[in-house]
């Protein structure tokens, strides 16, 4: 028996053995590896598309190309010229024999085309122009962004059904873009809701949140969850309410009493903007705390000092508030001036009088009595027009508050808890709002009651409080809060997808946009490129050689990515996910008229910009038959430029595309449709005849957020879902996300291929002259130093260091400046840094000399040899300068270089 | 004397091996990489300067720029580089805050700025309760089950109740909270569909319980309906029980005063090790019925990284089965006068 024992765990020992040495692939021997076996290529090649069909289509793609410049009529020249290309490309088109030489002779003519218009130059700015005008910029670069696929293959919008209970009084049956329903502000409640048990909450507006974010404070945080609950209780300098005809807003007064008007000029773009403020019996704080020391700020009257204590609670760096810090790193529109030193500056400052001080020596933010009014003054860096002056100041982080209120509660626990718990957020907060906060139960509920002291509390806000239940089951369970309107205890709801059919023609369910297009982004990139961008010396990102992406040579094509984009039955996939069908980059919510509540969306240049994305299709950019002819254009250049080679219907040629999700549950959810709506197109008998074979597979990270920060951002994918949303009234600033430069689009380029730097990429003509992405999106922006198409730093530098005999150092840094309009440019400070267990510094400004020689300016300092002694090693010298562009002054830019120095023998 | 050098021992490996549990927990979970926010440069730098504040990260200039992966350039600024403070460093100052000073530190995320042992208390009595009914709830029922199945063993109510316990102990509690609240809560409207919010009247909460208490007794009342029911069954086919009953006590005494007590020398421990387990699985429960406890704290705490909730909740989890341990171990001796612990 003992021997059976010994024999069978030896079997077994020996199966495990065996087991193992399989799984870790020890059966195969290293000196053969496996080989995929090469398709041979077939003797005649198959013919995807007729050499003529293929002039056709090339033809169309160069009348494409003339619409992309523009209308050229203004510049008659440029127009003839531009004709005279084309024509010539036209017919070099018509005479080429081939598929190779047709590519060849679009590509000339292409450039041909774009060679006739001269490259912008110069300072360039056009901050200061009418909505219609940036419209038209807008247009151009998302038309651009299109054409170059860096958009992305878009899925859909967010939007879809909500539900609301009977009992609720809608503002409006129409949900306005970028405003809603107007359910609080214009609307009612016409009942009890029967199922809540406090009587004096049966009135108030019910809804569900998955979690308690445990704070309301709006100032220290990162995400929108605190925003929302902070948002009943804040108050900014301007608000919108719904028009008289119930189809749009207009943007009135809140905290201030007039609208705002340009100082030391006309209502053009200015940077200094003012407006009167409310002070005293007009304006008073609420709060329902029980405590009596914060009860004695009940209907105390704002003082005008009170505003500015705001921004200077706000940008003390020792409170280390989130939005302060953001507020202080603000660059371009909406940044305001000295906030960024006033935030560096506070935290040497020790007492609430040096704060105060500061903030009046640096910061362009005044308020003071003029003519027995209080006004609101304000500097912005860059000039911007009366609407964008409004938008900028009106966030509620800056609603006013007592500074004896503040040292009460302290910036640590204000609109929060305080560390014993003693104290809620009720107790903590003053309202200016519609509401004010009036229960806090830590992870339970939070509930407002109506503000009396509001502004607008006589003629808005009938509702008379809100009701906020938390309720985690929301956070695993989509249905969860369906559920629980169902059951009549919340006011509104989403529709899950399994209830979406049953539910989405029910009285109660209303129809809204959304805020966000989810696409999945695409990396066109061929190996040079991405060596260039992503490389072991890539201008993005460094990948080590072993860690290097193989790109899919077929995203490269243009058309291949197209048919990729038509083969996706829009309608369809929304429809099954309650979601909104779209073929756009920017959801609806984007604003070109942000006054008017002018959808960009509806805009003609929008529509410009799409119009390849839906020729010929259903409407949303979906043609199966177009998207199978597509591909066989990709195939036929693919296989033109060598980059593929056909396999057999046995063992066809594999094009592999992962796609990268940020949830395991999205295979379900979304992957395998949209695979199965790729490899439905692209597998069909009429576009290879099964010689090639399109396999899409399924990636997902440990986190969500893995898609952006392991994949996007760094190259490494084929496809990639995702989305970001940005400032949906300024939709011109957030087209900077699409640019290839990571200091433009804020290291959140997500869709690669096109150099967005140069301009020779692709054609964008504007005013008459020839501008790369990056260029266009700047001067439109901000300031651009613009040389020959493509956007500069302002200045470029030489450095030049000599060792002296006795142990000191010259360094030389001769500075170009990139304008001939750049003025006063003036050298601020010198300074000597190194690293040594700290950070050292040694200012050298006054031994520094600055000359201008033959146009450039050259810096010559010395350092000192008992400088040098006390660091050996590699020093950065900093040249902080400042200069006049005209439209706006630099101050406080930094030009580093970096020296070695060694010790004198 | 050999008993309290056992008790001391015991007691000493519990805070040794809570100390090592901790320390390995802190400096795994501290070793994950840092999430980075998703949005424009001025927001990533704001997201760097509150990590600096709350002492996570160090911030640096170009000269420095070797030491941190996070590279931020605002246009025409000078570069800011950012890098995480090393763990275990951040472990140093950590564990010298609780020695020194008891401070287990603030949170960050659940409840900004509010102490973290304010947050256990505020809502450890609401996990403790709800676990105490259902364990106080459980054991009766689970033993007279058990008793019943026992002594009608190979009957149809010995079948019944055994196919029950297999069915039941299969259901993991929250697939069973999730299947009660829809036919409960949403179907027949009897109880609420979530705990009930301060204020509720007093019927509310009574009938608030009825579903987590059941969804967390399942598993334990399946648990003790079958140790009872194996350990009564081989005792009652033991020759003590025969000679009992030969000696003339009827059936009911010779289980009652024999039968029960030796079945019970395994069982009774049994229940503080059900009551860990609870409390293990009340996290999901908790969460799911949305009760203000220190399980849905611990999801809530991994959810939003606020670590030092989630350190202080893992101990408190960690420290009570523990102690629960030495007691079970403790509780055998007083049950069965046979073992003594720590004897040689």
């Amino acid at each position: 028996m003992k021997n059976l024992l010994k024999k069978l765990s030896v079997v077994f020992l020996s199966f495990v053995l065996v087991l193992a040495l399989v799984a870790c692939g020890g059966g195969q021997t290293p000196e053969q590896p496996e080989q995929p076996e090469q398709p041979e290529q077939p003797e005649d090649l198959r013919e995807y598309v007729a050499v003529e069909d293929y002039q056709a289509y090339s033809k169309v793609a160069l009348e494409d190309h003339k619409k992309a410049i523009g209308d050229l009529s203004a510049y008659a020249e440029l127009q003839a010229g531009v004709q005279a290309a084309y024509e010539a490309g036209i017919a070099a088109i018509d005479s080429a024999e081939s598929i190779k030489a047709v590519e060849e002779a679009l590509a000339n003519a292409k450039a041909a085309m774009a060679n006739v218009i001269p490259y912008a130059q110069g300072i360039q700015s056009f901050i200061g122009l009418s909505n219609a005008e940036k419209t038209e910029i807008l247009g151009l670069l998302e038309a651009y962004a299109v054409r170059n696929g860096i958009t992305g293959i878009s899925l859909f919008e967010n939007g879809g059904y909500a539900m609301y209970n009977e009992r609720v009084k809608l503002g409006t049956e129409k949900y306005i873009v970028g405003y809603g329903f107007g359910i609080l502000a214009e609307g009612d409640l016409t009942a009890d809701l029967a199922s809540e048990e406090n009587a004096k909450w049966k009135r108030y507006l019910h809804s569900n949140n998955a979690a308690d974010p445990g704070t309301a404070n709006y100032l220290n945080d990162q995400g929108s969850e605190v925003a929302d609950f902070y948002g009943y209780i804040g108050a900014s300098y301007f608000t919108t309410f719904m028009n008289a005809e119930k189809n749009g807003y207009d943007w009135v007064p809140e905290l201030a009493k007039t609208m705002p008007e340009a100082v030391g000029g006309a209502n053009g773009a200015s940077t200094t903007w003012r407006f009167q403020v409310r002070v005293g019996s007009e304006l008073k704080y609420s709060t329902n705390s029980a405590i009596a020391s914060r009860q004695a700020f009940n209907n105390r009257e704002v003082k005008a000092e009170d505003y500015i204590n705001a921004f200077i609670l706000l940008l003390n760096k020792n409170n280390g508030y989130f939005r302060g810090g953001e507020l202080a790193n603000t660059s371009g529109a909406g940044q305001i001036v000295g906030a960024k030193a006033f935030y560096e500056a506070s935290a040497e400052c020790a007492s609430y009088e040096e704060l105060v001080a500061k903030f009046e020596e640096l910061v362009g933010i005044k308020v003071y009595e003029e003519e027995g009014n209080t006004y609101f003054q304000v500097q912005f860096a860059t000039p911007l027009d009366s609407f964008y002056a409004m938008y900028y100041i009106s966030s509620s982080l800056y609603m006013p508050v007592p500074q004896e209120f503040i040292e009460l509660v302290t910036p640590a626990n204000y609109l929060g808890y305080n560390a014993e718990k003693t104290e809620t957020p009720v107790d903590n907060s003053l309202s200016l709002g519609a509401y004010v906060l009036e229960q806090w139960d830590s992870n339970q509920q939070v509930v407002y009651s109506k503000n009396p002291n509001y502004v607008y509390a006589a003629t808005k806000y009938a509702i008379p409080g809100v009701h906020i239940n938390i309720f985690p089951a929301m956070s695993s369970d989509p249905e969860a809060n369906f559920k629980e309107f169902i059951a009549g205890n919340v006011d509104s709801t989403g529709i899950p997808q399994t209830k979406l059919e049953e539910y989405k023609n029910d009285p109660r369910t209303r129809t809204t946009t959304g805020d966000s297009n989810f696409k999945l982004n695409v990396n066109a990139t061929d190996e040079a490129t991405w060596e260039e961008l992503f490389g072991t010396n890539g201008s993005v990102t460094q990948t080590p050689e072993e860690k290097y992406w193989e790109v899919e040579p077929a995203l490269s094509n243009s058309y291949f990515v197209k048919a990729l984009s038509l083969s996706i039955n829009r309608v369809q996939f929304a429809d099954k996910r309650g979601s909104i069908a779209s073929v756009d980059y920017l959801a609806s919510n984007y604003m070109s008229d942000p006054v008017n509540g002018i959808s960009y969306s509806t805009t003609e240049a929008h529509k410009a910009a799409v119009e390849g994305l839906l020729r010929d299709t259903d409407g949303c950019g979906y043609s199966l038959e177009l998207a199978r002819e597509y591909f066989r254009l990709a195939l036929a250049e693919l296989e033109a430029a060598n980059l593929y080679r056909a396999g057999t219907k046995e063992n066809p040629t594999v094009i592999k595309l992962e796609i990268a999700w940020m949830y395991p549950q999205h295979e379900e959810q979304y992957h395998n449709e949209i695979k199965q709506y790729f490899e439905e197109a692209f597998n069909h008998e009429s576009v290879s005849a099964g010689q090639y074979k399109l396999e899409c597979e399924f990636w997902v990270g440990t986190n969500w957020s893995d898609v952006y920060y392991n994949k996007l951002m760094l190259g490494q994918y084929d496809l990639g879902f995702g989305s970001i949303s940005g400032n949906s009234l300024n939709p011109l600033d957030f087209m900077g996300v699409l640019s290839a430069d990571p200091a433009i689009s804020g290291s959140f380029t997500l869709n690669w291929g096109t150099n967005t730097a140069d301009p020779d990429a692709d054609v964008l003509v504007y005013n008459g002259v020839r501008w790369s992405y990056d260029a266009l999106w700047v001067a439109a922006n901000s300031v651009a130093i613009v040389v020959d198409g493509a956007s500069v730093p302002a200045v470029s530098e030489e450095y030049v260091q000599t060792a002296n005999e006795d142990g000191s150092y010259t360094e030389k840094v001769t500075i170009t400046l990139n304008a001939e309009e750049i003025k006063d440019f003036t050298v601020q400070a010198v300074v000597l840094c190194w690293y040594e267990g700290e950070y050292k510094e040694v200012e050298l400004t006054e031994s520094a000399t600055v000359e201008e020689v033959e146009g450039k300016i050259v810096v010559t300092v010395t350092v000192p040899a008992e400088v040098v002694a006390e660091y050996i090693g590699e020093m950065g010298i900093d040249v902080i300068w400042g200069a006049d562009l005209g439209v706006t002054q630099l101050s406080g830019q930094y030009i580093s270089v970096y020296g070695e120095y060694e010790a004198a023998e | 004397m050999y008993m309290f050098k056992y008790v001391l021992k015991r007691v000493g490996f519990v805070f040794l091996v809570a100390f090592i549990n901790i320390t390995v927990t802190f400096l795994l979970i501290k070793s994950l990489p840092v999430e980075r926010p998703i949005g424009q440069m001025k927001q990533q730098i704001a997201y760097c300067e509150e990590q600096v504040s709350l002492g996570y990260f160090y911030r640096f200039n170009e000269e420095q720029k070797n030491l941190g992966p996070y590279v931020l350039q605002t246009e025409g600024q000078k570069p800011v580089y950012y890098y995480q403070v090393p763990v275990e460093e951040q472990y140093f100052k950590w564990l010298k805050n609780i020695l020194t000073k008891w401070e287990w530190g603030v949170s960050e995320q659940i409840e900004p700025n509010v102490k973290v042992t304010v947050i256990i208390k505020e809502r450890l009595p609401n996990t403790m309760k709800l676990n105490i009914i259902a364990t106080v709830l459980s054991v009766p029922i689970g033993i007279l089950l058990g008793i019943w199945a026992a002594l009608k063993k190979n009957s149809l109510i010995d079948h019944t109740i055994s196919t029950m316990v297999m069915i039941f102990i299969s259901i993991p509690n929250f697939v069973l909270i999730s299947i009660m609240i829809l036919i409960f809560a949403y179907n027949l409207n009897w109880v609420p569909s979530k705990f009930p919010n301060p204020g509720a009247a007093t019927l509310t909460f009574i009938k608030a319980y009825f579903i987590p208490v059941f969804c967390l007794s399942f598993g334990s009342i399946c648990g003790y309906c079958r140790s009872v029911r194996a350990e009564l069954c081989e005792v009652m086919e033991s020759d003590y029980l025969l000679l009992a009953r030969t000696k003339g006590l009827t059936k009911t005494q010779s289980i009652l005063r024999h039968a029960l007590r030796n079945a019970f020398v395994p069982i009774l421990p049994s229940i503080l090790a059900e009551f860990i387990g609870i409390l293990g699985g009340s996290m999901i429960l908790e969460n799911l019925y949305g009760i203000n406890g220190t399980g849905s704290l611990f999801i809530t705490a991994i959810k939003a990284k606020d670590y030092n909730v989630l350190f202080v909740d893992m101990a408190i989890f960690n420290t009570l089965s523990l102690a629960a341990g030495i007691v079970l171990d403790l509780s055998y001796g007083f049950i069965d006068p046979r073992i003594r612990m720590g004897a040689r």
